[in-house]
C-alpha cells in the first residue's frame, strides 16, 4: 500500500474570537474539528460543504497557514507541523494554492510575465532569459500565449486571469495544488475550460489535487473520491461515481437533492433541509448534524458518530449506520 | 389569456468613458400570468439589466434607447417618474441577490413591512401589525410575532431572503422581477427559497421573472425560459422543450459544457472564445465567432426567430436552411 501524500489526522482548529466593543465574544469557534482524510498522490480528491463548514480552513492549515490547535498533517510521509519556518517554506514550494478570485488574489500591479516569474524568483535564481522561457512556457501550458506577459490582471478575463493563477501555482513544479472554489466566480463556458485544463494538468504532470468547492456537480466530474464536510468534519468519503449513486449520510443525501439539474427528466424526491447550518462557536451536542436531519434518532442528540467503513472505500459518520454494522 | 407583461424590442446603451456600451440589442419576450419566466445566460448578457428597465432603475449612464415595456395597457417607458413610483414596489416588486443590502439596517423586519402595508394597502395600526405577522409566516420564518422585532443583522442570509420576500408581497405585486435571490446562498438553503417561491406560486398564482445563470435552477423552478447572448434573445419557449430540445447552438452548447454526474473521464464541451464586450459593433449574429455551425450568412445578417413550434423560438440561421431537419 503506498503511504498518501496527504494525511491529515484528527485535525482541530479552533480561532478566538475576541471580545467585541459590548463585550460579546470571546467564544472559540470550533471550524475543524477532528478532522481526517488522506489524498494519494496522482488522485483529487473533492472536498464538499457549505458556507462555514471550515473547508477553506482545512486549506490553509494543510499549507500550515494557520497553525492548527490539535491533530497532525502528513506530507509525504514528513510531519508538517514539526517544522520550522524555514523547512516549511522550502516544503510550500510542493504545494501550491490558487483561489476562487483571481483578481484578489494577482498583485494588480505586476505583468503576466512578472506574476508567473514572482515564485521562481522567491525560490530560485536564474538568468533573465531563461526566466523568461520559462515563462513563456508556463503560459503556454495553461493556454495562454506570449502577448500575456505584458498584461495586467485588469486586462484580463475572469478564465484568462485563472489561467495566470495556474501557471503561476505551476511555476515551481509542485506535487500537490489545492484549488478552492477555483472555477465559482467563473460563467459556465469558461468553468468549462478551465475544469478541462485541469484535468489534463493533471494527467501530463501527475498532479494531486486537493479540490475544495461547494458545487457537487463540478466536483464529481473532477474527483476521484470525495468527502463531503459538515461542522468541521467529514461526514462522508467515497469514490465519486459511488457518491451520487449510493450516498449514505443523510446530509450527503440532502445536499445531492438539492443541486438543481437541468436536466428536465431528472424530476426526483427533493429533500428539503429545516434551518440553517448552527454555529461553529455553539456546536450542537451528539451529531453536529442532528440539528436538521430528517433521520434523526434520540442517540443522535446525545452521542458523536464515530467515522465507520460501510463498504470498500467508504467511510461514514451516521449513528443509522452503526446500529447495524 | 394576454401576458401580464410585454417587452418589444428593447434597447438599452450605456455612456463610458471608452465608448457607449449597447448591453442590449433589442430583446422580445412575455410573461404570461401566474408563469415563472428564467431569464439566463452569462454574466454581461444583458438579464440584469433587463430586470432594472422594467423597474426603471437603470444607472444615470444608462439609457434606454428603444423598445416598449407594456404592463397592464400601460408602456412603463412612457410614465412619469410619479406615475412610475406608484408601480414600483405596489404592482411590480424587485428581489435582489444580496438581501442584506436591500433591507434597511436601522429598522425591524416588522417596521419594514409594516411601513409597505400603510403605504400600499391603507392598512390600519393593528391590521399591518396581523398582516405582516401573516407574510413572516407564510414565507416560513420560524416564530413570526418574535421575527417582528428583530434587524436585518441578526437575521441569516435564507432568512433575510425570505423577509424580504415577506417584504416584497406586502404590496401585492402583480409581477416580481428576482434577480439571482439564491446565488449568494448555501445549496440546501436554496433548494428552501426555491421550494418556497414554488409554493407562492401556488397558492398567490404570482408572475415571476426570475434571472439566473443556473439552468439547473431554471429546469426546477420555472415554466418558461429565455436565453440571452450579448443583449439579444437566442432562443425562448417552454422550458421542457428547450432543456430537452435546445436548437440554438449557443444554448446546446451552454448545456453541454455543464458537468454532470457520469460526465467524469471526458473532456467537457467547451464554447470557445470569449462573450463579446459590448463595445464592437456587431454585424450578423452575435454568437457567430464562437459557433461550431458558422455560415457565411451568419456574419452578414442577424438571424430572426424561426417559430420551431408554437411555444419555441430560436433565432439562427440554422433553421432556415432547407436541409437542416
Amino acid at each position: 500500500m503506498v503511504e498518501p501524500l496527504i494525511k491529515v489526522q484528527d485535525l482541530s482548529m479552533q480561532f478566538l474570537r475576541k471580545a467585541g466593543l459590548f463585550g460579546r465574544g470571546g467564544q472559540r469557534v470550533r471550524a475543524l474539528n477532528g478532522l481526517s482524510l488522506h489524498v494519494r498522490a496522482g488522485e483529487t480528491l473533492g472536498v464538499v460543504g457549505e458556507s462555514g463548514c471550515g473547508k477553506s480552513t482545512l486549506a490553509r492549515c494543510v499549507l500550515r497557514l494557520l497553525q492548527p490547535t490539535a491533530g497532525s498533517i502528513r506530507f509525504d510521509d514528513v510531519d508538517l507541523l514539526a517544522l520550522n519556518d524555514e523547512d516549511m517554506r522550502r516544503m510550500r514550494r510542493r504545494m501550491q494554492l490558487v483561489l476562487q478570485n483571481p483578481f484578489s488574489s494577482l498583485n494588480p500591479r505586476m505583468n503576466g510575465f512578472e506574476l508567473v516569474a514572482e515564485p521562481l524568483r522567491a525560490h530560485r535564481s536564474m538568468p533573465r532569459k531563461e526566466m523568461r522561457d520559462l515563462v513563456v512556457d508556463l503560459l503556454t501550458e495553461v493556454g495562454l500565449s506570449a502577448e500575456f506577459l505584458s498584461r495586467h490582471p485588469h486586462q484580463l478575463s475572469g478564465g484568462q486571469a485563472q489561467r495566470i493563477a495556474l501557471a503561476r501555482a505551476l511555476a515551481l513544479n509542485p506535487d500537490l495544488i489545492i484549488l478552492d472554489e477555483p472555477t465559482s466566480a467563473l460563467d459556465v463556458s469558461v468553468q468549462a475550460q478551465i475544469i478541462n485544463l485541469l484535468v489534463r494538468l493533471q494527467r501530463q504532470r501527475g498532479l494531486t489535487y486537493l479540490f475544495i468547492t461547494h458545487d457537487l456537480s463540478v466536483v464529481q466530474h473532477i474527483s476521484d473520491r470525495i468527502a463531503v464536510m459538515y461542522l468541521g468534519k467529514i461526514v462522508e468519503e467515497t469514490s465519486s461515481e459511488d457518491i451520487f449513486a449510493n450516498p449514505r449520510h443523510p446530509y450527503t443525501q440532502a445536499l445531492l437533492s438539492s443541486t438543481p439539474s437541468p436536466d428536465p427528466a431528472a424530476k426526483r424526491q427533493r429533500i428539503i433541509l429545516p434551518g440553517t447550518v448552527p454555529s461553529a462557536a455553539n456546536p450542537p451536542p451528539g451529531c453536529a448534524f442532528h440539528t436538521r436531519c430528517p433521520q434523526v434518532m434520540e442517540m443522535c442528540r446525545a452521542r458523536i458518530p464515530h467515522s465507520r467503513l460501510i463498504a470498500e472505500g467508504h467511510r461514514v459518520s451516521c449513528h443509522l449506520y452503526e446500529a447495524s454494522a | 389569456m394576454t401576458p401580464i407583461l410585454t417587452i418589444e424590442n428593447l434597447q438599452v446603451e450605456f455612456s463610458t468613458p471608452f465608448g457607449a456600451v449597447h448591453a442590449i440589442r433589442g430583446i422580445d419576450f412575455s410573461l404570461a400570468r401566474g408563469d415563472i419566466l428564467g431569464l439566463v445566460g452569462e454574466t454581461g448578457c444583458g438579464k440584469s439589466v433587463t430586470g432594472r428597465s422594467i423597474m426603471r432603475l437603470l444607472d444615470e449612464n444608462a439609457k434606454v434607447s428603444a423598445g416598449r415595456i407594456l404592463f397592464d395597457g400601460m408602456d412603463l417607458l412612457q410614465l412619469t417618474d410619479t406615475e412610475m413610483r406608484r408601480i414600483r414596489g405596489n404592482r411590480i416588486a424587485m428581489i435582489f441577490q444580496d438581501p442584506a443590502t436591500s433591507l434597511n439596517p436601522l429598522f425591524t423586519i416588522g417596521e419594514q413591512i409594516k411601513d409597505v402595508l400603510r403605504a400600499h394597502r391603507g392598512s390600519g395600526r393593528g391590521g399591518a401589525k396581523a398582516l405582516a405577522i401573516e407574510l413572516l409566516a407564510d414565507v416560513g420564518l420560524p416564530d413570526p410575532a418574535q421575527m417582528m422585532s428583530v434587524y436585518p443583522h441578526q437575521l441569516s442570509g435564507g432568512q433575510q431572503q425570505r423577509a424580504m420576500i415577506a417584504l416584497s408581497l406586502a404590496a401585492e405585486p402583480d409581477v416580481i422581477i428576482a434577480d439571482e435571490p439564491t446565488t449568494a446562498l448555501d445549496v440546501t438553503i436554496q433548494a428552501q427559497i426555491l421550494d418556497l417561491l414554488r409554493r407562492l406560486q401556488r397558492e398567490r398564482s404570482i408572475s415571476v421573472i426570475f434571472i439566473t445563470h443556473d439552468l439547473g435552477i431554471v429546469a426546477e423552478t420555472c415554466q418558461q425560459v429565455v436565453v440571452l447572448y450579448a443583449g439579444r434573445v437566442a432562443e425562448k419557449g417552454a422550458v421542457e422543450t428547450i432543456l430537452a430540445r435546445p436548437q440554438h447552438p449557443y444554448t446546446r452548447g451552454l448545456l453541454a459544457a455543464l458537468p454532470r454526474p457520469g460526465s467524469r473521464g471526458n473532456d467537457l464541451r467547451v464554447i470557445r472564445g470569449n462573450v463579446p464586450s459590448g463595445f464592437e459593433r456587431i454585424v450578423g449574429c452575435a454568437f457567430a465567432p464562437r459557433c461550431d455551425y458558422v455560415m457565411d450568412i451568419c456574419r452578414a445578417q442577424n438571424p430572426a426567430f424561426s417559430v420551431i413550434d408554437s411555444t419555441h423560438h430560436s433565432a439562427c440561421h440554422l433553421h432556415e436552411m432547407p436541409a437542416n431537419g
